[in-house]
């Protein structure tokens, strides 16, 4: 499974290389073009891919990596030299690192910055600064071998992901089999998303409420659960059984479309549409979070910021989500404007 | 533990020489403390890491929510929602262990009598060589080759149903086959250590080669094959990456090889491969079971010190 991620990415590279080899045979024509952003007039100059310098450092998010990836790979087709390092570690391990290490410039998370964490960030200084960049459709799959489930409802997914032993725990007319569970790792956002989103309404506290951490102990205590912060873990685990069933960003499934079905819920299918109007219901907001301070001290940053923002609808559909709102998008980048000191 | 011994005889050996008279030499005064440094060295880095092992391990045992009792004897291990019984890992880690050596035990003896007793200088020669070259295989490599290939295998011979994707069958295999030709390479040279004079006593009361082999030469190196096959134990039960990559990625208290689940060993890469936050109980469980881990070799290692002593037959 590594092999289907490493040959893209060589493929992809070797593009890069050809790209950036023609781009560079050609420099006596482009002159021309230069004069049209001269660092004089326009402010945004010294935010170019082949002006800014020096290294990025991101972290977090299995889900958001594959987006931030590919706009990693724009930004140096567009003659960024600086190395960007991005590490698929989980948003709450994204947030550790950006906020109590203090070591990266760039946090991706798949659900917003808790309070807790806002408060770390502040004890070394930063002021957490969040960025829409999409949206994902929480995908919940099974093996295109299982031919019975289809559609589930909340409720439903909370049984097949906690107490339900067998198929036919959940709907008399399913197998009786053992039902197979594959999840992300409890550091991951999308284990928290789907934690907040569908365990804690089914497992209410004694004030009634959907209580989060009855919600984590009744999925962590299911059998045949397997967790791993590697998606690809998780779509291989999934594919070995017809009574396996997993969850994870969506780009993970259509990435593999062809052996996985996704199910509906509460009979709507996660499609661009759905997500974006918000009628699916495990659809979640994708940020980058950095800080004002980092933007000032690290133009690199703010350039790859403002390149993120800038032209994530050109590719987030082609990796596998869905655009965010442009009042969503508007508003992050007036954000970044007011951080690095900017008229919109 | 051969090189220990070794360089004792080193310290001891001029003592033969008593007669002559001491004379002081200061190259041999730094040599000898060199090599002492040498082999207090690694019982200075062993002690280190039982400091910190334990000094990480204490807060988790400090815990209240923690008892020694369920510690041991739980067979749920999910820190995240407090429950710590190790016994899932435990299981899941003596089952792959007990394949491994399912394997690897009569393969690496065979492989050992055929090379030491039946195999002529030429074949030896070559055959050797070849078979520590498994040894040489990076293990993330087997771990890969028992996810690709072995579980496809297994599970078209038992049938899709029985053999899960992530099982401990196929890494317990393949582990198998990394640690046999330690086994058969050790215990080669146990075999050829046995002196020529038993064999050809042997020979000239009639007995066959077969008897020769099984009925002499063995039990004569019995002491090196003992030793031969406690660090294949040892390594089993240390070994990482394959079990990480093939056996799966949650705890699993079962007994049936065919099913998922996660070794100690393997839990330890996947957490850590978090970026966990210190201080939380999920970071100091972690070392709890590398404490747990380093115990079960440490007591392997001396039961195996206790059986190459018991079995040595010593010959002049």
């Amino acid at each position: 499974m590594t092999m289907k991620r490493i040959t893209p990415i060589i493929g992809l590279s070797v593009i890069a290389l050809l790209v950036s080899a023609c781009g560079s045979a050609a420099p006596a024509a482009e002159p021309v073009v230069t004069p049209t952003r001269p660092a004089t007039e326009d402010p945004l100059a010294m935010y170019m891919p082949d002006t800014v310098s020096g290294d990025i450092i991101a972290a977090g998010s299995s889900t958001v990596f594959p987006l931030s990836e590919r706009m990693k790979q724009r930004f140096e087709e567009e003659g960024f030299t600086g190395n960007i390092t991005i590490d698929s570690i989980g948003s709450g391990a994204g947030f550790e690192r950006f906020c109590v290490d203090g070591d990266t410039d760039i946090a991706n998370a798949s659900r917003a910055i808790k309070d807790s964490e806002v408060e770390s960030c502040r004890v070394i200084g930063r002021e957490p600064l969040e960025f829409r960049v999409g949206t994902d459709a929480l995908a919940v799959v099974v093996s295109s071998e299982n031919a019975f489930v289809t559609d589930v409802t909340k409720t439903e997914l909370a049984l097949i992901f906690s107490t339900a032993v067998n198929w036919s725990d959940v709907r008399p007319e399913w197998p009786a089999e053992p039902i197979l569970r594959f999840i992300p790792g409890t550091d991951s956002g999308t284990f928290d998303y789907f934690v907040e989103a569908v365990m804690a309404p089914a497992n209410p506290g004694d004030d009634g409420k959907a209580n989060v951490g009855k919600g984590e102990t009744a999925i962590l205590a299911a059998a045949n659960l397997q967790l791993s912060e590697d998606d690809n873990v998780l779509v291989q685990g999934v594919l070995g059984s017809p009574y396996a069933v997993g969850f994870f960003g969506f780009a993970y499934y259509q990435e593999n479309a062809e052996t996985l079905n996704v199910l509906s819920i509460e009979g709507v299918e996660p499609t661009a549409e759905t997500a974006e109007n918000g009628k699916y219901p495990l659809a979640r907001p994708l940020f980058i979070y950095s800080a004002a301070a980092i933007l000032r001290a690290k133009p690199q940053v703010a350039g790859f910021i403002y390149f993120y923002l800038t032209n994530v609808n050109d590719e987030i559909l082609d990796v596998g989500y869905f655009p965010a709102s442009q009042e969503a998008l508007d508003a992050a980048l007036d954000a970044w404007s007011d951080a690095v000191g900017m008229q919109p | 533990m051969t090189g220990k011994s070794i360089a004792l005889n080193g310290i001891g050996f001029p003592a033969r020489k008593e007669g002559l008279r001491k004379r002081r030499r200061i190259g041999e005064t730094i040599i000898q403390f060199l090599l002492f440094f040498a082999g207090s060295f690694s019982i200075f880095i062993t002690l280190g890491i039982v400091v910190a092992l334990g000094n990480e391990a204490l807060p988790f045992f400090r815990n209240p929510e923690v008892n020694l009792v369920d510690f041991l004897t739980g067979t749920k291990w999910q820190p995240h929602i407090g429950a710590f019984g190790i016994l899932p890992l435990v299981t899941s880690t003596f089952i792959t262990s007990l394949i491994a050596m399912l394997i690897a035990i009569p393969l690496g003896m065979a492989a050992a009598i055929y090379l030491s007793e039946y195999a002529s200088m030429k074949v030896r020669k070559t055959l050797k060589p070849i078979l520590e070259i498994l040894a040489g295989i990076p293990t993330i490599v087997y771990g890969y080759f028992a996810l690709m290939f072995v579980t496809p295998l297994l599970r078209s011979i038992f049938g899709n149903n029985v053999v899960q994707i992530y099982n401990m069958a196929s890494g317990g295999l393949v582990m198998g086959v990394l640690i046999l030709p330690l086994i058969a390479s050790m215990s080669e040279d146990a075999l050829n250590a046995v002196p020529r004079s038993l064999r050809e006593a042997a020979y000239g009361l009639g007995a066959t080669k077969l008897e020769v082999a099984l009925k002499v030469v063995v039990p004569a190196a019995l002491s090196g094959i003992a030793a031969a096959i406690i660090v294949g134990i040892s390594r089993a039960i240390g070994e990482t990456m394959i079990v990480a990559v093939s056996v799966g990625a949650g705890p699993n208290f079962t007994f049936n090889p065919f099913a998922g689940a996660e070794t100690m060993t393997g839990h330890i890469v996947r957490i850590s491969g978090g970026d966990l936050s210190y201080d939380s109980i999920d970071y100091n469980s972690i070392f709890a079971i590398g404490l747990m881990l380093f115990f079960l070799t440490l007591g392997l290692n001396i039961i195996s010190q206790r059986i190459v002593r018991r079995f040595r037959e010593v010959y002049e």
